[in-house]
């Protein structure tokens, strides 16, 4: 072949090949850009942040307390609750004031999915095998089911009572479902995604028809049935009647009931699974359970309106939402350890704890923080412009991870 | 070796050129086939969001209509800016609600809204179905911004901001810029519901004014005398037996918060109808309520103080009118006369000596660590005419812990002086302790001696109280309990009390008691048994 011919035939390669490239971009050009754009490498090293009014939620590296990204979720989203995907692919929010579900590609960061739920969706919960994201709608009473593989909603579960938290069992046949419109759990069978019973924690008692005041106003019933470590039990705190009912997963019935102080908030399992505090809004106490025995160890003084527990070095951290304390307690003498004053006229909000339990990351919604504490030392470390009004935190893999 | 015509590699080419441009405008065919579906989701929400938007409007406007007088159609203005109403939410025209950088799509012009261009339903325009998506997307955003629920919220944040000499205001560290705290406006996009705006602007209503409770009781006690004989007064009347007692007390507490952590309080109670102590002649009030007694069917202030916390609210400091057995020598399970015994000396000490309210100070440490220290003192005689010469000063130390294999316990230890009798410094001292033995069973104690030459007066008490499942009903709770005074000056008194209090409500509590009162003066004994039944609310 002549030069010529040779240079002819590659330039006819190469611009062909250059076309080919050019068409291909063209086809996939999402999956050429995530590539590019990869903000968090490993989940684990993030806490993400949900800022309810910014309607975006933040990822602030954990060792360098940056914000590395933010996620935009639309104009009045106002999403709730944050979660990561057991297998660290996802992240997801439900958005309370759009009705929709928010799926977030974990290492871009980009919003991959936006999937229309049922009324102000806010609590979630993934099933053990990250394949199933059940998104509690508590006006409309129901729980939206999303199939993690397709990105769609497979299905809306009727039939519950303002649906808060949803538990997954450890092998992922059933989900526990806390009503706080009413005073039993909804047990779902997540092979069918149907809820197949309900479980009363306690009936009222018979003077409840002389106090209209109290048992036919505002339902205050179970927000969560907490799992034990192994998840053998559930604990199900229930607001309206100060009980604590003990459910056995396995043959989903209530073993016991257990009398607290006055419109207990939720349960909270300690990490080694020995107790259970309840925050106690009603008389600003928190009662905390011995499992082993099931029977109040103790009943000690807290501060109002409480809505987040958690567990580091030893200690139990209860919120108290509207003073601007954290209240400290001894989990080992099951005795009061100071309390920790994080501000004045703030709104503090609920906080995750890091894996290794040494920090716990408390998001304050009046001045737009998020506050470190040093579990061992109490130490105070603020991180501020996170967003406007953070109002939670999550971290893959803790123990800690809850919402309001 | 490649053998091809310079034909054949242009014509290969073009061809290969060609197939890329053909793959590359797939996307857009394909996008069609999105684009309508796209368009049909958008053509619902939107159908939804105008529904949605009726709804919430019509009974906005009932909620709206009381303030139609002053402020016509406005929607209610946030408290933060200064009154100014806003405007009408549902009003599409304006455009200051918008959202910022948003632009308001064109209005319709006839025909169907949602296809003001008056485009056939199937029409496969790409160009025409973007305008249409673009319209209605722009549509919704809208509606969800400003119409559906509310406009963006908006409020006052504290802001921490850098000035510099020139008054020059930053928003981070600037050099020669001084930090400063200011407050300033911020709005936001959280939409709110009706119910929430009502339930914030009713909190925010009660955080502004003053809080009103009341405490309202009656007692009924039948006073049965079961040894010795009848009780002769001083003036020789001789006490019948098997009389009926009523009491009825009301106190009103109003609160208000005036600053950053001080409020006021203040307590005027008023009661009326004879109790059993003035007939018996006990040692101790057979009827606590009485303690509060100064005068009957009249309204006193029994207190009147107020209260501020320094020191990250580690250090409260009360100050005017007190009652200081409010602070000091308290007990879980006998404390309180409205819900527990009614036995005076089963609600407080006996050894504390401390008989009506006046004016003082009481200051309280409490890290919330476990320890907590208490001290202060108060006039103790309504007759003295200076402080110095009727002051009553208490310090007490408490702590809380847990000990193996029971709840926690609260020990207190107190130390008391009082000089109201004019004869110098009288001492007193004693304990209060409550301890859990288990969920439902707590065991108390008091112990106390007061100085009364050349010896002490001798005071204890102790008993149980159940509650938590050892009773019919979950609130209810019942004790019993035993106390005795030994004073120098003769005499001698063994109470034995038990009571039942039923939780009604949570407002209103039935109680029924049992008290057994054994009275030994010299070799002279009388004792009375005192069933009684009391009614209690509070709200």
């Amino acid at each position: 072949m002549s030069k010529s011919k040779r240079f002819l035939a590659a330039a006819g390669l190469t611009a062909s090949v250059f076309g080919l490239a050019v068409g291909l971009l063209g086809l996939a050009p999402k999956s050429v850009a995530r590539a590019a754009e990869v903000k968090v490498a490993d989940p684990t090293s993030v806490v993400m942040i949900v800022n309810r009014d910014s309607n975006d939620i933040a990822f602030m590296d954990i060792k360098t307390k940056k914000i590395v990204g933010k996620t935009f979720l639309g104009n009045n989203a106002n999403p709730h609750m944050v979660m990561m995907s057991p297998d660290g692919r996802y992240v997801v929010t439900g958005g309370t004031r759009a009705n929709k579900a928010f799926i977030i590609d974990s290492h871009t960061l980009e919003l991959v999915k936006i999937i229309p739920v049922d009324v102000a969706p806010e609590h979630l919960a993934f099933s053990p095998d990250s394949r199933w994201y059940y998104q509690g709608n508590p006006e409309g009473d129901s729980i939206s089911v999303i199939d993690m593989q397709s990105l769609t909603k497979i299905k809306t579960i009727p039939g519950f009572a303002e649906p808060l938290n949803v538990t997954f069992t450890p092998d992922g046949t059933k989900a526990y479902i806390g009503n706080y419109g009413a005073h039993w759990v909804g047990v779902v069978d997540v092979r069918r995604h149907e809820l197949m019973k309900k479980i009363q924690i306690a009936a009222p008692p018979g003077t409840a028809k002389l106090d209209p005041g109290r048992y036919l106003g505002e339902l205050h019933g179970i927000n969560i049935a907490t799992p034990t470590p192994d998840g053998r039990f559930l604990y199900a705190a229930d607001g309206a009647l100060g009980m604590v009912g003990v459910i056995d997963t396995r043959e989903d019935k209530v073993i016991k009931t257990i009398q607290v102080g006055k419109d207990p908030w939720r349960a909270y399992m300690s990490h080694d699974g020995k107790y259970v505090v309840i925050p106690n809004n009603g008389d600003e106490t928190i009662s905390i359970i011995d499992t082993s025995s099931n029977k109040v160890a103790a009943t000690l003084e807290a501060g109002p309106g409480m809505v987040g527990v958690n567990f580091a070095a030893g200690k139990a951290f209860v919120i108290s939402s509207s003073s601007g304390f954290v209240y400290v307690y001894n989990m080992s003498s099951l005795r009061p350890a100071g309390r920790i004053k994080l501000g004045t006229n703030v709104q503090l909000e609920t906080a995750t704890t890091d894996t290794a339990d040494q920090k716990i990351y408390l998001a304050e919604s009046t001045t737009n923080e998020v506050v470190i504490i040093d579990a061992r030392t109490e130490a105070v470390e603020r991180v501020g412009n996170v967003g406007l009004y953070p109002w939670g935190t999550h971290i893959m893999d803790s123990k800690d991870n809850y919402c309001h | 070796m490649l053998r091809v015509s310079k034909y054949t590699i242009v014509v290969t080419t073009l061809v290969l050129m060609t197939a890329s441009l053909v793959m590359a405008q797939a996307p857009q065919k394909q996008s069609q086939a999105e684009m309508i579906a796209r368009l049909q989701q958008l053509q619902k929400e939107l159908a939804e969001l105008e529904a949605a938007a009726a709804a919430v409007q019509a009974p906005a406007k009932v909620a709206a209509a009381p303030q139609a007088g002053q402020r016509g159609a406005q929607a209610p203005a946030p408290a933060q800016q200064g009154g100014r109403g806003q405007a009408p939410a549902a009003a599409p025209a304006q455009t200051p609600g918008m959202p910022p950088g948003m632009v308001m799509p064109a209005g319709p012009t006839g025909g169907d809204p949602n296809n003001p261009e008056g485009l056939p339903a199937d029409s496969t325009n790409p160009q025409a179905l973007l305008d249409r998506i673009k319209l209605l997307e722009d549509k919704i955003r809208y509606l969800e911004s400003n119409v559906v629920l509310t406009d963006p919220e908006t409020r006052v944040r504290k802001k921490t901001v850098y000035v510099d000499k020139n008054g020059i205001e930053y928003d981070q560290p600037t050099a020669g810029a001084k930090k400063t705290v200011t407050y300033e406006r911020e709005r936001v996009f959280r939409r709110n519901n009706i119910n929430e705006k009502i339930e914030e602007a009713l909190s925010d209503a009660e955080e502004h004014h003053v809080q009103v409770g009341v405490n309202a009781g009656i007692v009924s006690q039948f006073a049965h005398r079961t040894k010795g004989d009848a009780l002769v007064q001083d003036d020789g009347t001789v006490i019948k037996d098997n009389k009926a007692y009523m009491l009825a007390s009301a106190d009103l507490f109003f609160t208000a918060g005036i600053a950053q952590n001080t409020i006021f309080f203040a307590d005027i109670v008023g009661l009326s109808g004879p109790p059993p102590d003035l007939e018996l002649g006990t040692l101790s009030l057979v009827n606590g309520y009485s303690a509060r007694l100064v005068n009957q069917n009249e309204l006193n202030l029994r207190e009147a103080w107020l209260r501020t916390e320094l020191f990250s609210n580690k250090l409260a400091l009360t100050a005017g009118r007190l009652d200081l057995t409010n602070y000091f020598d308290h007990n879980v399970a006998a404390n309180d006369e409205t819900s527990q015994f009614i036995s005076d000396a089963l609600v407080n000490n006996g050894a504390l000596g401390l008989a009506e309210n006046g004016a003082g100070v009481a200051i309280v440490f409490d890290p919330k660590g476990g320890f907590n220290f208490k001290a202060g003192f108060q006039q103790s005689s309504h007759t003295a005419t200076n402080l110095s010469d009727s002051i009553y000063s208490l310090a007490e130390l408490g702590y809380v812990t847990r000990l193996p294999g029971m709840g926690e316990g609260n020990y207190r230890f107190w130390y008391r002086t009082d000089n109201t009798k004019g004869t110098g410094y009288n001492i007193g001292f004693g304990t209060s302790i409550d301890q859990k033995l288990g969920p439902q069973v707590t065991l108390f104690g008091r112990y106390g001696e007061s100085q009364a030459n050349p010896e002490r007066d001798k005071f204890y008490s102790g008993g149980f109280q159940f509650a938590q499942g050892l009773a019919f009903y979950p609130g209810d709770k019942w004790g019993v309990g035993f106390s005795q005074i030994d004073p120098v000056a003769g005499g001698k008194e063994q109470l034995v009390e038990g009571y039942y209090n039923f939780s009604i409500a949570e407002k209103f509590n039935l109680s029924f008691h049992v008290q057994h009162f054994i009275e030994a003066d010299g070799g002279a004994k009388r004792g009375y048994l005192v069933p009684g039944i009391r009614l209690q609310a509070s709200f």
